[in-house]
């Protein structure tokens, strides 16, 4: 079953195509990365799915709902989160209220009047841990590192708890000890069923994590398969990854 | 006669008046980022309103004041809704938001004079005679006490609002990042309305404290509006604490300026504070 579907995405930037008629299928419960030099489109189709931009023309189906436009604020309600290119969090706000602003309730008097449950203290608890910043809960968001803010940021999307998460580069500039847990937060997201769609540069990491691999070029679809396969095209190596 | 305990209290005062039309312009500027110069005349509209109510329809008192800060609720949502909500849909850029509060701010302040006539009118013979209190060697009056009153308590309820609730959690969200608090669900646009109206209501509480402290007139919003921001500015402007701040320090400032020369000052200590802040610490006191 596919988790993510995408039909003849289109958007173009006057007059300048970033995503050209593209179609994908993401199997569900796999991690797919989405490669291509800079410009290809990548960025702009995980802005596209999670209604940053508006589609031009093309459908996004989610978990077998589709979407025409996708109003931002309605991205979790189908399934989605995402994480940002350049590290986007609440600065001003502390660590646990970053996680905590994900679980707010959306009604009216339940966001004014009800505390926050036990059950969601829990499970900021649990992400804050798992990204190895419980210590760091009580800290401003502005005051983390650079690798800290990433952590921050994917441990924001796993206590959204989607079905499909979009991760733009999440592994870029981090040390190691920092890589190696978001590597295992990625494999674990897989582990328990979900989909991730990751935009990555680093090809061991790709190798190492991918399901599959889809190679954009100008908005194009120009290869798309299992990751050994599609890695080890003459074309996409000597195109794209300069090997 | 000494006139320090008068000075310190007229200090408090207007700070007060100050820090009332401050907190509802900090509290929308911090949710929108843009300087909502309609704010002022939200304030006039709540005097009105009260005026309407109380003395041309006879209404009781209380009730007309309940009225009126919801009518100035409801009419700052109205603009949110019907004229800044649009141009921000359109991508409008802040400058153009901007303009816009200020075509809001003269339109609204024209149909006032309109309705009412551009003459000065009072609240207070409505309520009947004022209480006067004697605070060591300087007088308050009962109105005055009340505005000292609501300035706590709506400092002490925004607080409790933006950091006590989740309402508020999504509210501070928004602030430092609306795209992103869009992501994680936050429908920001309902937010800001709902924003407008209390940050609205707030201004249309300080538009009747005023008309009850010394009169109503249709162009008072400009003058409280020139205060507040002023106050906003050298607090830290979008900062809650800050604009409460500000306006203490702006009313000291002013009142100490003009101890020893005419009243006709004021305004000009007023804005060269503004200046030396502007030029010195353009962020404000709380803001880094």
């Amino acid at each position: 079953m596919n988790a993510l579907e995408i039909k003849k995405l289109v958007k173009h930037f006057d007059g300048v195509y970033a995503v050209d008629n593209l179609s994908l299928a993401i199997e569900k419960g796999k991690i797919a990365a989405v490669i291509g030099p800079n410009g290809s489109g990548k960025t702009t189709l995980i802005n596209l799915i999670s209604g940053i931009v508006p589609i031009d023309s093309g459908v996004v189906i989610i978990n077998g709902v589709g979407a025409r436009a996708i109003k931002p604020y309605n991205v979790p309600a189908y399934g989605i989160t995402r994480t940002f290119q350049e590290v986007r969090l609440f600065n001003q706000m502390t660590v646990i209220d970053n996680i905590l602003v994900v679980l707010t309730e959306r009604n009216v008097f339940g966001a004014l009047f009800e505390k926050h449950s036990a059950h969601h203290l829990k499970r900021v608890e649990e992400v804050l841990i798992k990204v190895g910043l419980w210590e760091k809960r009580s800290a401003l968001a502005q005051s983390l590192s650079y690798g800290q803010r990433k952590l921050l940021e994917i441990g924001r999307a796993l206590a959204m708890d989607s079905e499909v998460f979009l991760l733009d580069e999440p592994f870029a500039g981090l040390f190691p000890e920092m890589l190696k847990i978001m590597v295992a937060a990625v494999k674990d997201l897989r582990a328990s069923g979900k989909t991730v769609v990751l935009i990555e540069h680093n090809m061991d990491l790709i190798r190492e994590l991918a399901d599959h691999v889809v190679v954009l070029d100008s908005g194009k679809l120009l290869a798309e398969g299992k990751s050994e396969e599609v890695l080890s095209r003459p074309e996409v190596m000597e195109a794209y990854l300069g090997e | 006669m000494d006139i320090l305990p008068q000075l310190i209290v007229n200090i408090i005062i207007a700070g007060a008046i100050y820090a009332l039309v401050a907190l509802g312009f900090n509290l929308i500027y911090g949710a929108t980022k843009f300087f909502n110069l309609a704010h002022g005349v939200i304030a006039a509209v709540g005097g009105y309103a009260v005026f309407y109510f109380a003395k041309t329809l006879g209404w009781n008192v209380y009730l007309a004041v309940i009225i009126g800060v919801l009518l100035a609720g409801i009419a700052g949502y109205g603009l949110d809704k019907f004229v800044y909500l649009p141009l921000r849909k359109r991508k409008a850029s802040n400058m153009v938001l901007l303009v816009a509060s200020l075509g809001a701010f003269t339109a609204i302040q024209a149909v006032i004079a309109i309705l009412f006539t551009s003459q000065f009118k009072t609240l207070s013979y409505s309520v009947g005679t004022q209480r006067i209190f004697e605070i060591f060697d300087g007088v308050i009056t009962q109105t005055q006490l009340i505005i000292l009153m609501s300035v706590a308590l709506i400092t002490a309820g925004l607080i409790l609002l933006l950091y006590k609730t989740r309402f508020g959690k999504a509210v501070r969200a928004m602030s430092d990042d609306e795209e992103v608090a869009k992501i994680v669900g936050i429908n920001t646009n309902r937010i800001i309305g709902r924003i407008f109206f209390i940050g609205s209501a707030i201004a249309g509480l300080a538009g009747i404290l005023v008309g009850f402290d010394t009169g109503i007139e249709p162009t008072m919003g400009l003058g409280l509006l020139l205060k507040g921001v002023i106050a906003s500015i050298i607090g830290g402007v979008g900062n809650i604490y800050g604009g409460v701040m500000g306006a203490f320090l702006l009313g000291f400032v002013e009142n100490f300026g003009i101890w020893k020369i005419s009243g006709e000052w004021k305004d000009a200590i007023a804005f060269a504070l503004l200046i030396v802040f502007l030029l010195f610490r353009p962020k404000g006191i709380m803001n880094k």
